[in-house]
């Protein structure tokens, strides 16, 4: 009996390829029912095409060789409209920021209900019934008559489910169903997709995150320029990887970090006592007292909302509390006070080169050019990066120069404000590893805001909970 | 969403050819305005009615109205009259517009909340009615027509730089820029300025655009100008009666207005056109 | 809520323009030469017989003398009771001329703005299907002309073409659909060059969205991907818009109606301007301003009931 009898999905040999030549060349992987597949990658790697092949969406300059075996059939050699009509009926796709994707001026409910009623044709009557009974599934009964803009995140993607389970499809494609969403989201978003898997679906994910993939078990396939370079089930990948860029991928995940020990803290930096902040009638905080001292890397971890970044940006003078006071060590130039941005690129002015902007920092301070060129060199920042736009380099390199502007100025403590959430796991290492160095060399005193717990774990000396305002912890 | 993702969408071709031909085209309509005047030896007013909708291309290059007045001194001192006006209304315009605009972004409280209250006044009115109002004062006057278009056109410059200046401003990019000691003047010189001056040059332009057509039509409708002034709605109007005998003769100075409106537009829109 | 707020700052701005209006016209009566109660009583009275006794009793009731907050006041008072006096050169009631101009201009501008819906839209929606096609090319420059056309400017184009060379319609006048058509139809070339290219870019733009494409990932016909996502989504910058296009369309009903001597509120306006007949300057100019803001709210409503984002409170 022929192997690939047993996976439902099996594609051969596939190669994308655009005007200037492939852009995914020879990859092979398959599924079966309870054998998830989850495919693994940067932004570029090339793994969106791969399941917009599946899908039969690919762009219009583009096109797929090779085969792509859907239940006996090849649907590379099926018509455009043939396969469209596989849409929703045999393969359904769970969208990436499902809001984005859901109309924003029709009812939850109506956008399922189309389903039952234009798909597979039901009475208006039965397809109330039946949206009714999918909504139920995922928990979303109370979201039936509510627009897309009036739910969260993870509702959305919830609601893109029911309207799959509508539909019917048996193989559900998810394009990065967790991009966007906070550590406790993302969780509650792969078990969903795994109660999919369990109920006898066949599911291909679509992540960069290596906690999306083993969450999901099944088989793995790392892609990386276009190719698959690793393939297998993911117990025996994720234990025992094989290929250079799966093992830096798993090594630069913050669970995977040896815990470094530090020298005891020093000075006090900054302090705070009875810290409040409200919002309308909403508290976010009250009460709360905070210490930082020279050499400590204290972490704030919290669920989203809850007013971490605002604890920061109070410490920086940046914010008022509503109650409270802040003081600094008073010997301290309020220029040692810095902070690292959560969106590299929208803390640098987009229109500016960096040089510009780096030569006209070291004017102002007197500062000599050597000295930032010594600093790119450490920081292995080359130096054609410089005459670039903070839009035309990578968040994790627009990171390092980030850094590099606040040592500058000889900083005293620092605010970093999910500075790494945004980057790939390896720059998100980089940039870890260049800032403890420097609390460890200059006695930095550092306020880490996240939601990424192991990474808290691995490098903080002090953790501070902070529950939601509805009570909620992360 | 990357399985839907535009990525290979052809390049977006002949940007900024647009502004180009805009620009070419108001060189073109500015040098008649400017040098026309001047070395066209002919008085606009002068009259000879031996020459009484003279033919084009004869003794008059353009031919001459009704009055016999020279039709390309005319045209050019109309053409003269509509940029001018249409620059210093701009000017008059844009200046408090954008001083305000920065103002209410950069003050916040009181000073904002004043200049809005003030500018949903003047938008309360269509600007053409506005500018009525203030001609019933002195019909036929350059004061009024400058004053009202003035004051109705200042407000669209004080929304943009207002709400573009606040979006920058309320920017981490800027704020960081604090942190690292620059001052207030870097910020708007270095972070504001570049990204609001193509928003205010584009807008510029739509203004003057509006200008010409308010001036132009309020003479139509013998309200603005009066003639004799050489402007070119009211000659439209007054050669209008003549149009069977001379068609071409009332194209001209509709022509004229079309190209500078249109000159400005396509300067105006460029890449969004 | 969400309506009743929108409402509200229709109200408000009605009383703006009521106010702006009343204080110009309050302050023209002051500084035009002669005397201003020999004026005010012809506009209350009319200018018939016994106007220097009417002048007299004006002077001594309205208090001339008073400060001039207090005759401000007052003056605003009328208003708001719709008291707005005689025209000075008629003597006719201005609320009576004002009652059968109104009718003509409402009808323009529900003409023109009908005809430049049946244009604009239709045009805007055949660009924006195939972005950088040939529709698209020809409806961009044609709104590129048009809007580089003052009103006036078309009207006496399509007036010299349709009416001396072709003799179809008539030049000017009022009263039967063939008068109507070409007032109407210059402001709805104008109207309709804006509103093609906002229907282009909408259509264009739906065309791209995720949840367009979403909707036919759910496995939906492409019709109904059309009539449930499409057209909605693709009106509501489209409506919006109307509420700017209002400033063109009551500023262009001035101009044209004046061009085509078309008896209605514009029309009037512009020669009670010329003759600086006051109390119908400030009538007529009060009525536009006022069905600027009716045009404004009638946007705001369809909007709210297209586009539920907007009936959020914020």
């Amino acid at each position: 009996m022929n192997v690939q009898m047993m996976n439902d999905l099996a594609v051969h040999d596939l190669s994308i390829h655009a005007a200037d030549g492939p852009i995914v060349s020879n990859v092979s992987l398959s599924l079966g029912r309870g054998r998830p597949l989850t495919l693994l990658g940067e932004s570029g790697s090339g793994k969106s095409l791969v399941a917009q092949a599946i899908m039969g969406n690919l762009p219009a300059r583009v096109h797929a060789t090779g085969s792509v075996v859907f239940k006996g059939v090849d649907l590379l050699a099926e018509a455009a409209g043939e396969r469209r009509q596989r849409w929703g009926r045999s393969i359904g796709l769970l969208p990436q920021e499902p809001w984005l994707a859901l109309d924003p001026t029709m009812r939850v409910g109506s956008q399922v209900g189309e389903v039952h009623r234009y798909v597979k044709g039901k009475a208006a009557s039965d397809s109330l019934a039946a949206t009714r009974q999918n909504l139920a599934e995922v928990s979303l009964s109370a979201a039936e008559a509510l627009y897309p803009f009036q739910i969260s995140g993870g509702m959305g993607q919830r609601a893109a489910i029911a309207m799959a389970h509508a539909a019917g499809a048996e193989l559900l494609i998810a394009d990065e169903p967790t991009k966007g969403l906070d550590a406790a989201l993302r969780d509650s978003v792969t078990a969903r997709l795994r109660q999919e898997v369990e109920a006898g679906r066949l599911l291909l994910t679509i992540t960069h995150d290596v906690v999306v993939a083993r969450a999901l078990g099944g088989t793995i396939g790392v892609m990386l320029d276009g190719r698959l370079v690793e393939y297998g089930p993911a117990e025996k990948l994720l234990a025992e990887p094989q290929h250079a860029y799966t093992k830096a991928l798993l090594a630069a995940e913050p669970s995977q970090w040896g815990r470094k020990t530090r020298a005891t803290p020093g000075k006090t930096v900054v302090t705070a006592q009875g810290l409040e902040k409200r919002y309308g009638d909403r508290v976010l905080f009250s009460g709360f007292d905070i210490e930082v001292a020279a050499g400590e890397i204290v972490s704030i971890v919290g669920p989203s909302g809850c007013g971490k970044t605002t604890i920061g940006n109070i410490l920086l003078g940046l914010t008022k509390p509503d109650a409270g006071a802040v003081v600094t060590d008073a010997e301290l130039s309020p220029l040692r006070f810095q902070k690292l941005y959560q969106d590299p690129p929208a803390a640098f002015a987009p229109h500016q080169t960096i040089r510009k902007g780096l030569k006209d920092l070291a004017r102002l301070h007197g500062k000599d050019w050597s000295g930032i060129e010594a600093s790119c060199r450490r920081l292995r920042l080359q130096d054609v990066l410089l005459d670039r736009l903070p839009g035309q380099v990578s968040g994790g390199e627009l990171q390092r120069f980030a850094l590099l502007r606040a040592l500058l100025l000889d900083p005293a403590f620092l605010f970093a404000d999910e500075a790494t959430s945004r980057l790939d796991p390896v720059s998100q290492q980089d940039v870890v590893t260049f800032l403890l160095e420097l609390v460890e060399e200059t006695g930095l005193a550092v306020l880490l805001v996240t939601h990424d717990r192991d990474l808290v774990e691995k490098v903080s000396t002090r953790l501070i909970e902070l529950e939601g305002a509805d009570g909620r912890t992360a | 969403m990357t399985i839907i993702d535009q990525t290979y969408q052809p390049p977006k071709g002949g940007l900024g050819a647009t502004r180009l031909a805009g620009a070419g085209l108001l060189i073109v309509l500015a040098g008649f305005a400017i040098i026309g005047p001047a070395v066209i030896s002919s008085d606009p007013a002068a009259q000879d009615f031996g020459a009484s909708l003279a033919p084009i291309g004869g003794d008059y290059l353009l031919g001459a109205d009704h009055y016999g007045r020279s039709l390309l001194a005319r045209l050019a001192h109309g053409a003269r009259l509509s940029f001018g006006m249409a620059f210093l209304t701009m000017l008059a315009a844009a200046i408090p517009g954008v001083l305000f605009g920065l103002v209410a972004a950069w003050r916040g409280g009181w000073a904002e909340r004043g200049l809005e209250f003030v500018a949903t006044i003047v938008l309360a009115l269509p600007g053409l009615m506005l500018v009525l109002l203030l001609l019933a004062f002195s019909p036929g006057n350059y004061g009024p027509l400058f004053l009202g278009l003035a004051l109705t056109l200042w407000v669209e410059f004080y929304r943009v730089t207002k709400a573009s200046t606040k979006t920058i401003l309320s920017q981490p990019h800027v704020e960081a820029a604090r942190m690292l000691g620059f001052g207030s003047r870097y910020i708007l010189l270095h972070y504001v300025m570049p990204v609001i001056t193509p928003m205010l040059s584009t807008l510029a332009a739509f203004a003057m655009a509006t200008a010409i057509i308010a001036v132009s039509t309020l003479s139509a409708i013998s309200v603005g100008l009066q003639p004799p002034t050489p402007e070119l709605g009211s000659m439209i109007v007054e050669l209008l009666p003549y149009f069977a005998e001379a068609p071409v003769h009332v194209l001209l100075p509709a022509a004229l207005i079309f190209l500078l409106v249109l000159g400005l537009q396509l300067f105006a829109q460029g890449e969004r056109a | 809520m969400a309506m009743r707020n929108y409402l509200l700052a229709r109200l408000l701005q009605a009383g703006i323009v009521a106010i702006v209006v009343g204080a110009l016209c309050f302050v023209l009566m002051r500084v035009l030469p002669g005397d201003a109660a020999m004026r005010i009583a012809a506009g209350r009275y009319g200018p018939d017989a016994r106007i220097a006794d009417a002048a007299e009793k004006v002077r001594l009731e309205l208090g001339l003398d008073r400060p001039i907050a207090v005759q401000f006041v007052e003056w605003l008072g009328s208003l708001a009771r719709f008291d707005l006096g005689h025209s000075l050169v008629t003597g006719r009631a201005v609320a009576h001329e004002l009652l059968v101009q109104l009718g003509a201009s409402v009808w323009l501008a529900a003409a023109a703005l009908a005809l430049s819906l049946l244009i604009g839209p239709v045009v805007g929606l055949f660009g924006g299907l195939k972005p950088g096609g040939t529709a698209d090319r020809v409806g961009l420059m044609g709104a590129v002309t048009f809007r580089a056309i003052p009103p006036f400017v078309l009207g006496l184009i399509l007036m010299l073409i349709f009416s001396r060379q072709l003799g179809w319609l008539p030049p000017a006048g009022f009263g039967s659909p063939r008068e109507i058509l070409l007032p109407a139809l210059t402001l709805a070339l104008g109207l309709a060059a804006m509103s093609s290219r906002v229907t282009r870019n909408a259509v264009a733009a739906v065309a791209q969205a995720p949840y367009f494409a979403f909707a036919r990932y759910k496995g939906l016909p492409e019709s109904v991907v059309v009539r449930r996502h499409g057209l909605r989504n693709a009106a509501i910058p489209v409506v919006s818009y109307l509420g700017l296009q209002a400033i063109y369309l009551i500023e262009g009903v001035v101009v044209v109606e004046s061009l085509f001597a078309y008896p209605g509120i514009g029309h009037a306006l512009v020669h009670a301007i010329v003759e600086r007949d006051v109390p119908m300057v400030q009538g007529t100019a009060l009525t536009m301003g006022l069905m600027f803001v009716a045009i404004a709210a009638i946007v705001d409503l369809v909007t709210l009931w297209l586009d539920p984002r907007m009936r959020k409170v914020v």
